[in-house]
């Protein structure tokens, strides 16, 4: 707990590179974590559904069947005994033994702002210094698979890449199965027609470049090459649902998170490392239990038929499907029949990637108020995210200022769910 | 002591008089010529002993200047315009005319936009914008304007100012912290939980400073969600700092200023700046007034009245709540249009013995025009960040100063100055070429910041104006619209679902297809605000200063809801079916400023793309390195694409089709309205090829148009 210790270490790091920091290559830090799990890292793509507004727990990942704090949802069976869900989730009930639960998140920032950034990057937010999310961190660590952006965000904004610079932007996706204007010609110009503008572009460009030396210009051949690379690739289909069966797309509730979950799915198996779905309206301060009710239809066929899908195809092993939300809602339901923001205990969603699999780590008490068993901070989400990865948390990376930040602010791996 | 300060009594427009005549003939030259010079000898006492590069020719030169001073650059008449001015003297006189433009209006709200980080879906941050917009026309001494927003009080939109308190929801912290770095260049946030660990701000420093902001509140009524802020006689900010003793011992904290400034005011720039102030008391003695708290209640009365009228709460509600409303105002009668103490702390902040204050916004300025700040980042004056040219920056500093903190004298100087003019490094092997632009010796590279783009593109492809003759562009649509069934007969309902959901971010965020299935481009699109009208209408309080802001930029929250109540439609058990319209529209693309858009944009959008920030980060400036999104909006988007296209009405046009056909100087015109030059031989030889390989030449001017839109040449300045 001493800042003094903290100080101290990380002079340590800075001054003398931390001669035994690693050990066969290996950072000792992760050396250490795999010690006891005996767990290599088998995750190598990221699906995030971001549920924000503050998803409630009690109506989702943790019912309080009978307590006062339950609110209008039944606790279900799953295909794990032991392990309930809010009737919300029927489908989802039914893969639990691909999946587990965390239910013992204990947050400290309630407002959205604070709280998203704080979740989404596991630092607070502070001035002068934007730090990067967990997309962009596994853009930053793990290698480019094939023609396809590293990281992509459907239906709304990623957090920023931070000191991790341009590169480790996602790539939006506005629609999901939309085709992106952008990444075609624009209207009545031919591919004959396209690509002699492209050629002599590049002749232009490169006359320019022998009288003018600077790094913008090499940058931006770079941006121009990447993006025709990407125009030009026959994986871009995997942005695209019109080949998807009918059949399919109503097994995942043809809504746009359906679709989205869909596309994230096409997405990892083409090869982009972190596909993060966004969605809202998880707000509920009024009228939650309806508001609730809406999320689960849309929610559950998507997520089910997902985890169904990546399971069957052998994809789920590597392939880290969070969902996550910025806080919970209060155990107590207002005069307005909704909840507030609530983020002193709340639950995640984990499956794949080679965690275990019907699990739930930690708990909240008996009235979803407080963490009882195993609390887990924020910052141990995120440091055991990347140990999925195989990403080392404690990794430094040097800002612009030449200041050293961490991978992750601190955090614990939770090595339960690798057992 | 320095005299009282007069701007609590002067009118700035006499100021600006006074200042008209007492300049000679080419203003700022002199101040240039010292300019260069103290940075000659600095450099020379710095070692540095290269060949500096030559001054940039003259169509460089105006390429930059229109670049910054009006934010596009220049059309063919205005390169001819320039070409028959005295080639002595026709710099200044360029500069002098820019800097009436309306455009460099709208160009420098948008530097001050930034640094403020005023957002125009903040509350009150669209008469923020707009009042900066009237100050930067009107030449308001940039002093008077940092007073202002530190000290003002009053309520959103009517006391636009306030937009900066607002801006951080009135938190002592956050305002402690931005006022430091924004107006100082001093980066004391840090020490907000520590001492700062690279400097010599202590915590108590800050918390101190945080006093200053201690009694500030940011009020709503209740009934009438009028947003204000006012002043209490409680202050928030204790001492020792939260969790570090007892509550019962915590204090609030006595303010006191990060440093003291220096007893005498002697000094010959600040006895030139008091001369010229007294010469200003003599002249005039108008008095500048915010809204008094009978105007704020008057406009709470209207309010109340229209509410009990038509509105939908029951009126004995509707009064109550109002009186309950009012009472408060009154109760908080510190409804004064300033806050004492941060009218203190403006005072100490804008002194000109202040040097912080000053040479943090000369050193922003000039960041902004040569590329770098002497203090790099611009914003982060410390002990381990000392000036590369510290006799430069403080003889800008104190110019600055002595010409009343005038805006337009200090970037006249410093276009005027060898620095601003000099051309790139050529021919130098790499380590000089550094060497040289780190001695501002040579000109570095310079991208043009995304508005300037934006604008640029679109003056080049003449799309402020229609440019195809009526009914050339005639698109025939197949407009998709969802009725429900059971009101289909009726013809009641008739859901169009290019205005749904998905639309919802005003006309900005991406919708795949069009109802013509199409794909969509309203990334790029530029809704222009009118600055005046949001004054206006803000000033005039009522009702609509709060939905005049809601309109323009609806919050995540509220798209988020729309979206969603839009999903449930969908879902609800109304069966809808699906209709098909024909339509032919004329498609006649007219772009507009995206200077006076609603800012910051949309998160995809063009501006942002090319590093418009989000203006909410303190210390977060505009990232202008290239990005594969960038790329892509070039390469495929809609703005270039319509640049490009030949329509009928350019004069381009004429020199293509018909008898008095002219592709070599068609050719020419292309390359003077795109890259402000004209081409050489090579060139001229190569575009004509160009011009000649397409379908016909219109397609291949088309083809040329958009290489040169393209192009490094047409991004990065001269």
């Amino acid at each position: 707990m001493s800042g003094l210790e903290h100080q101290m270490s990380r002079r340590a790091m800075i001054g003398g590179m931390a001669a035994g920091a690693t050990f066969l290559g290996f950072p000792l830090r992760q050396l250490l974590a795999m010690e006891g799990t005996s767990h290599a890292p088998k995750a190598e793509h990221v699906i995030l559904f971001w549920n924000g507004g503050g998803m409630s727990h009690i109506d989702t990942w943790d019912p309080k069947p009978g307590r006062p704090t339950q609110g209008e949802f039944e606790a279900i069976e799953t295909s794990v005994p032991g392990i309930q869900l809010s009737e919300i989730f029927p489908n989802l009930a039914k893969q639990m033994h691909h999946c587990s639960l965390i239910r013992s998140i204990a947050g400290t920032q309630g407002a959205h702002g604070r709280a998203t950034y704080n979740l989404q990057t596991s630092y607070n937010q502070s001035g002068n210094l934007i730090h990067p999310g967990f997309g962009s961190i596994v853009t930053h660590e793990k290698e480019k698979m094939g023609d396809l952006p590293a990281y992509v965000s459907i239906s709304g904004r990623a957090p920023r890449a931070g000191y991790l610079g341009q590169s480790c932007e996602a790539y939006f996706v506005g629609g999901p199965g939309d085709k992106d204007p952008y990444l075609s010609f624009p209207e009545g110009i031919t591919q004959e027609r396209g690509n002699a503008r492209l050629d002599r572009l590049a002749r232009f460009n490169k006359r320019f470049a022998t009288g003018n030396r600077n790094e913008a210009l090499k940058a931006t051949q770079t941006s121009i090459n990447d993006a025709v690379r990407l125009m030009r690739s026959p994986a871009l289909q995997a942005f695209e649902l019109d080949k998807v069966p009918t059949a399919t797309l109503n097994r995942y509730g043809d809504t746009a998170f359906g679709r989205g979950a869909l596309v994230a799915k096409q997405l990892v198996e083409t090869g982009v490392r972190f596909v993060q779905v966004n969605r809202g309206g998880f707000d509920t301060h009024s009228q939650n239990f309806p508001a609730m009710r809406n999320h689960g239809e849309v929610m559950d066929p998507a997520l089910a038929s997902l985890i169904e899908d990546l399971a069957e195809s052998g994809k789920l092993e590597k392939t880290l499907v969070i969902m996550l939300s910025e806080f919970g809602r209060t155990p107590r339901i207002n005069m307005n029949a909704g909840r507030d923001h609530y983020p002193a205990v709340f639950s995640c969603f984990v499956a794949g990637g080679g965690t275990a699999a019907g699990q739930v780590i930690g708990s909240s008490d008996e009235n979803g108020e407080q963490p009882d068993q195993r609390p887990v901070q924020v910052a141990d989400l995120h440091a055991t995210f990347c140990h999925a990865l195989g990403i080392d948390p404690e990794k430094e990376v040097i800002t612009r200022l030449a200041r050293p930040m961490k991978l992750v602010d601190g955090g614990e791996v939770v090595s339960e769910l690798f057992a | 002591m320095v005299r009282p300060f007069i701007r609590r009594t002067a009118s700035f427009l006499s100021l600006m008089a006074v200042l008209v005549t007492v300049i000679p003939t080419s203003p700022g030259e002199e101040t240039a010529k010292q300019l260069s010079s103290v940075l000659k000898s600095e450099n020379a006492e710095n070692g540095f002993s290269q060949q500096p590069a030559p001054i940039a020719d003259d169509h460089a030169f105006l390429r930059r200047v229109y670049v910054d001073l009006i934010g596009r650059i220049p059309t063919l008449d205005e390169i001819r315009a320039f070409e028959k001015l005295d080639a002595t003297t026709r710099r200044a006189e360029i500069v002098e005319k820019l800097l009436e433009s309306e455009r460099f209006a709208d160009t420098w709200t948008v530097f001050y936009a930034d640094m403020l980080r005023l957002r125009s879906n903040a509350d009150g941050g669209s008469a923020a914008i707009a009042w900066v917009h009237k100050a930067v026309r009107e030449n308001t001494p940039y002093d008077q304007l940092a007073y202002r927003f530190i000290s003002a009080n009053g309520k959103a939109g009517a006391t636009p100012e306030v937009g900066f308190i607002l801006g951080d929801n009135a938190d002592p912290m956050a305002l402690a912290g931005a006022t430091a770095q924004v107006f100082m260049g001093i980066r004391v946030a840090c020490a907000q939980c520590h001492d700062h660990p690279f400097d010599k701000w202590t915590q108590k420093d800050f918390y101190s400073l945080a006093a200053y902001f201690g009694k500030t509140r940011r009020m709503e009524t209740r009934f009438t969600n009028t947003i204000y802020t006012t002043d209490t006689s409680q202050s928030t900010v204790l001492w020792p700092p939260e969790g570090m003793s007892d509550d019962a011992e915590r204090k609030p904290l006595k303010p006191q200023f990060l440093f003291t400034l220096a007893k005498s005011s002697d000094a010959e720039y600040i006895q030139r700046l008091d001369r010229l102030r007294d010469s200003l008391v003599s002249s005039t003695d108008s008095q500048p007034k915010g809204p008094s708290v009978d105007d704020i209640l008057s406009a709470l009365d209207d309010k109340v009245d229209k509410a009990a009228r038509g509105g939908r709460e029951n009126s004995f509600d509707v009064a109550s709540e109002a009186k309950r409303d009012a009472r408060r105002l009154k109760i908080n009668a510190g409804m004064a249009s300033e806050s004492e103490l941060r009218s203190e702390l403006a005072d100490l902040v804008t002194d000109p013995r202040n040097t912080y204050f000053s040479r943090a916004f000369v050193n922003r300025v000039w960041g902004h025009l040569i590329g770098r700040g002497i203090v790099e980042p611009v914003d982060d004056f410390s002990e381990s960040n000392p000036p590369t040219h510290p006799k430069t920056l403080n003889f800008l500093a104190e110019e600055f100063v002595a010409s009343g903190y005038d805006l337009k004298s200090l970037i006249r100087t410093i276009i005027a100055s060898e620095p601003y003019q000099r051309a790139h490094a050529r021919g130098v092997d790499e380590a000089t070429q550094a060497e040289l632009e780190e001695a501002f010796a040579a000109t570095a590279a310079r991208r043009m910041p995304s508005e300037v783009i934006y604008d640029s593109i679109v003056t080049a492809g003449h799309l402020f104006e229609v440019k195809h003759a009526a009914g050339q562009n005639l698109r025939v649509m197949w407009q998709q619209s969802r009725v429900a069934k059971e009101m289909e007969e009726a013809e009641a309902v008739v859901e169009d679902r290019s205005l749904a959901a998905g639309n919802s971010e005003p006309k900005m965020e991406m919708k795949a297809k069009t109802p013509d299935g199409r794909p969509s481009y309203n990334l790029e699109s530029a809704i222009e605000l009118d600055f005046d009208s949001v004054l206006k209408k803000s000033q005039s309080a009522g009702q609509e200063s709060v939905s005049i802001e809601k309109m323009q930029v609806m919050s995540r929250e509220e798209l988020e809801a729309m979206r969603m109540q839009q999903e449930d439609q969908e879902r609800r058990n109304v069966e809808f079916i699906d209709r098909f319209v024909k339509t032919t529209v004329d498609d006649n693309p007219k772009f507009s400023s995206s200077f006076r858009m609603a800012s910051p944009a949309a998160p995809e959008h063009f501006l942002r793309v090319f590093g418009q920030t989000d203006r909410t980060q303190l210390g977060e400036h505009r990232d202008n390195s290239p990005s594969m999104r960038q790329a892509l909006m070039m390469l495929n988007g809609r703005l270039t694409h319509e640049a490009s296209r030949v329509g009928s009405l350019e004069p381009v046009h004429q020199l293509l089709i018909g008898e008095n056909a002219d592709p070599q100087a068609a050719v020419q015109l292309a390359y003077q309205e795109i890259l402000t030059r004209l081409p050489t031989a090579e060139e001229q030889a190569e575009a004509l090829t160009i011009v000649n390989e397409g379908n016909s030449q219109l397609e291949g001017m088309a083809d040329l148009r958009w290489l040169l839109l393209n192009c490094d040449e047409f991004r990065f300045l001269p």
